[in-house]
């Protein structure tokens, strides 16, 4: 199952992406983990490093490319394969692949059509995949979420958030992108104000998953740059998160 | 046909991943050292298999080890230029084996062996007898097989070095492949999206433009995704071999581009050069007052001698366009001893950005390297021509029969006025120069000029 985060910068994709992943993890399946966001910082909200990006790996098989250095023997199928397995970041608990920087300039048709199947052989070993997709629309008209089963869109209470939810809502069903299941999931609500946002929320046309209370926790974790999965099991975000994860699984 | 083996054998697993925390030990990979080597050699002795060094099951847990795979194999059919081609399966079939992860090959191989496996009781012996068995059937030609499996490193590392030295001699023989050798190219409309008439051929002689692909690519691709964007070309019936000219292809990339054209010579940026995507990593383009080619790659920021940037250039050709007199190529190209074979290849070259000339310096025949200027030396047309006549460029020699003969064509019409029009040459600049040119014309004339220059006393281009 593929799972997609996505919604406006800032609005929390990570926070969210990154308990998904420690909640699916805690069922002992295997699980993917793939940073799609150019700006990345899923890895620090994973507590993980990470050595290379795979648009670190496409820049050098376009320069050894380039240079002549590739023996003609070699099958540059198979030495892509070899570099994305390398990058993947092997925790006990779950992998995670970073997509990194975006494209130079030059032709990456060839290397992206191969990268696309070598990715898609690597998530097929996976029980689960989750997407913490780049901020914005590009990941729809780009295909690079037209597999995923199921999206969820983050959004802050603020009115450009949700503007971006109800495009991503739009969007999809505009391209043809079918997702089988699309929710929205609200973050950093004050408690006090929550029917009005969920009210604000209907516009989106998504139906509202999980409510992420405004938790200065977080906000605690995020100015000391700690790691979001060792938030406590009692927490908010972490008992909201369960509960989409148990509604999704179901 | 495997019940001795205790685990699964089936394409099924083919691209079976182990993730750390599944698998119980990594062989070979980026962390230790391996490789796989297949031999043709005599008197081998079928179904033999042997493990030298640890067995699995003597192997701690989570540990990583050094892996070689030999295999050797006899037949009457066999050649040792068949060695590449056969190991290259290696990596497929050891994916057969359920629990088994194999990655990429030669030196570069990394395995990883699934806990389940062990627990069900699986062997490196296993291994080898389904390779033996996996080979075997995939090539009837292979008549004896024999598969020897190492996990001592000192084995591991004298294994290594003779398997380097060998993929260096496969690799010498695979750079000599070239057009003839072959009875296939390939196609790809992978940038059809953006250029919708392109049709990219790739032959062994001839990377694909964007640089990112060659002919044994190709080869992978078209097998591995049979429905895919890259697919087989039969050559056909060889029309002109200096120009690459083949029946076949011609009729395939009128097919494939929609019918916008219908002919295309692979190694020329004249008459019928190949189409540019528009993601190609250099533009060949003609520069009509020398009669010679400049190059200029994606790379270079400047103005070319035609006073056209890069970009420029790329717009003019790009998009599936056949424009003659500019062709888009990758610098894989450059390398190839095809390399504009119609047009005088490097001796027709006059203009060459630094970067990409240092790059190539092994690839461009010594007694020219010379002779051909870059954006240091020259900066104009003019100063091209005064470069290559300082240093004797051959294209000189291109430059003085072209105007020898048009001098006598002119003889021929109007002799009185030859001496005006020498006289002339110099004020009066060209501002074209066109060796051969279709003028427009209706109810089914032809006319063809060759060799033509054209002078203009005012150019005036409007927008519409």
């Amino acid at each position: 199952m593929i799972i997609a985060v996505s919604g406006k910068g800032g609005t929390g994709k990570t926070l969210v992406s990154s308990l998904l992943i420690k909640i699916l993890s805690e069922t002992g399946k295997d699980v993917l983990a793939i940073d799609a966001d150019p700006d990345s910082n899923l890895p620090e909200a994973l507590g993980l490093e990470i050595e290379k990006t795979v648009g670190d790996i496409r820049e050098e098989l376009k320069q050894d490319t380039a240079a002549g250095e590739i023996p003609v023997g070699m099958n540059k199928w198979d030495i892509l394969d070899y570099k994305i397995m390398e990058s993947v970041v092997e925790s006990p608990e779950f992998d995670l692949l970073v997509m990194g920087r975006p494209e130079g300039s030059g032709c990456y048709c060839a290397v992206n059509n191969m990268l696309r199947k070598i990715i898609e052989t690597l998530s097929s070993n996976y029980d689960f995949i989750v997407i913490d997709t780049e901020a914005g629309l590009e990941h729809l008209s780009r295909r690079t979420t037209q597999n995923v089963n199921v999206m969820l869109v983050v959004s802050d209470i603020s009115k450009r958030g949700l503007l971006t939810a109800q495009r991503i809502g739009k969007l999809s069903s505009e391209l043809d992108i079918n997702f089988q299941k699309i929710f929205l999931v609200l973050n950093r609500v004050k408690q006090e104000n929550e029917d009005l946002i969920r009210n604000k929320a209907v516009e989106t046309g998504l139906n509202v998953i999980g409510v992420i209370y405004d938790d200065a926790e977080v906000t605690e974790y995020d100015i000391e740059g700690k790691s979001l999965i060792t938030l406590p099991v009692d927490s908010n975000p972490v008992k909201t998160i369960s509960k989409i994860v148990s509604q999704i699984l179901n | 046909m495997f019940e001795d083996i205790p685990v699964d054998v089936s394409p099924m697993y083919e691209g079976e991943r182990i993730r750390s925390a599944n698998m119980f030990v990594e062989l070979a990979g980026p962390k230790s050292i391996g490789a796989e080597l297949v031999q043709v050699k005599d008197n081998v002795e079928d179904g033999k298999i042997e493990v030298k060094g640890l067995e699995l099951a003597d192997m701690k847990e989570g540990e990583i080890y050094p892996l070689g795979i030999l295999i050797e194999i006899q037949g009457e059919k066999l050649e040792r230029e068949l060695e590449g081609v056969i190991e290259r399966r290696t990596h497929e079939l050891c994916n057969y084996v359920k629990g088994f992860m194999h990655l990429n090959q030669r030196d570069q191989i990394w395995c990883r062996v699934s806990k389940e496996a062990i627990e069900a009781g699986f062997k490196l012996e296993h291994l080898a007898k389904a390779l033996s068995i996996l080979f075997r059937e995939e090539f009837p030609i292979i008549e004896a097989i024999s598969i020897t499996i190492l996990t001592d490193k000192v084995d591991v590392e004298v294994f290594l070095e003779n398997a380097k030295s060998l993929y260096e001699e496969r690799d010498s023989r695979a750079r000599e492949l070239s057009d003839e050798d072959v009875d296939v190219f390939y196609g790809c409309v992978m940038c059809q999206s953006f250029a919708p008439s392109h049709v990219c051929v790739v032959t062994p002689d001839r990377t694909a433009l964007c640089g990112a692909i060659n002919w044994f690519d190709c080869r992978a691709a078209a097998k591995m995704d049979p429905e895919g964007p890259i697919f087989e070309i039969e050559k056909g019936k060889i029309l002109d071999e200096v120009k690459g000219e083949y029946e076949n292809v011609n009729v395939v990339v009128a097919d494939r581009s929609q019918g916008t054209f219908d002919r295309v010579y692979l190694h020329s940026v004249f008459e019928y050069p190949h189409t540019s995507c528009g993601c190609f990593e250099a533009v060949a383009f003609h520069i009509p007052e020398l009669d010679g080619i400049g190059i200029v790659d994606r790379d270079f920021k400047g103005e070319t001698p035609l006073g056209l940037p890069f970009s420029a250039m790329a717009g003019q050709c790009s998009g599936g366009k056949q424009v003659e007199g500019f062709t888009g190529l990758s610098l894989e190209y450059m390398r190839s001893p095809k390399f504009l074979q119609a047009d005088g290849g490097y001796e027709r070259v006059v203009w060459l950005p630094k970067e990409i000339k240092d790059e190539l310096a092994d690839y461009i025949p010594a007694d020219l390297i010379e002779k051909i200027p870059t954006e240091e030396d020259v900066n104009s047309i003019k100063e091209i021509r005064i470069f290559l006549e300082e240093k004797e460029h051959p294209i000189l020699e291109r430059l003085k029969v072209s105007t020898e003969e048009i001098e006598e064509d002119e003889k021929s019409v109007k002799s009185s006025e030859i001496e005006e029009i020498e006289t002339v040459e110099d004020s009066i600049s060209t501002v074209a120069y066109v060796p051969e040119m279709t003028l427009p014309t209706s109810r089914g004339i032809k006319i063809t000029l060759k060799n033509a220059k054209i002078y203009a006393e005012k150019v005036i281009i409007k927008r519409e």
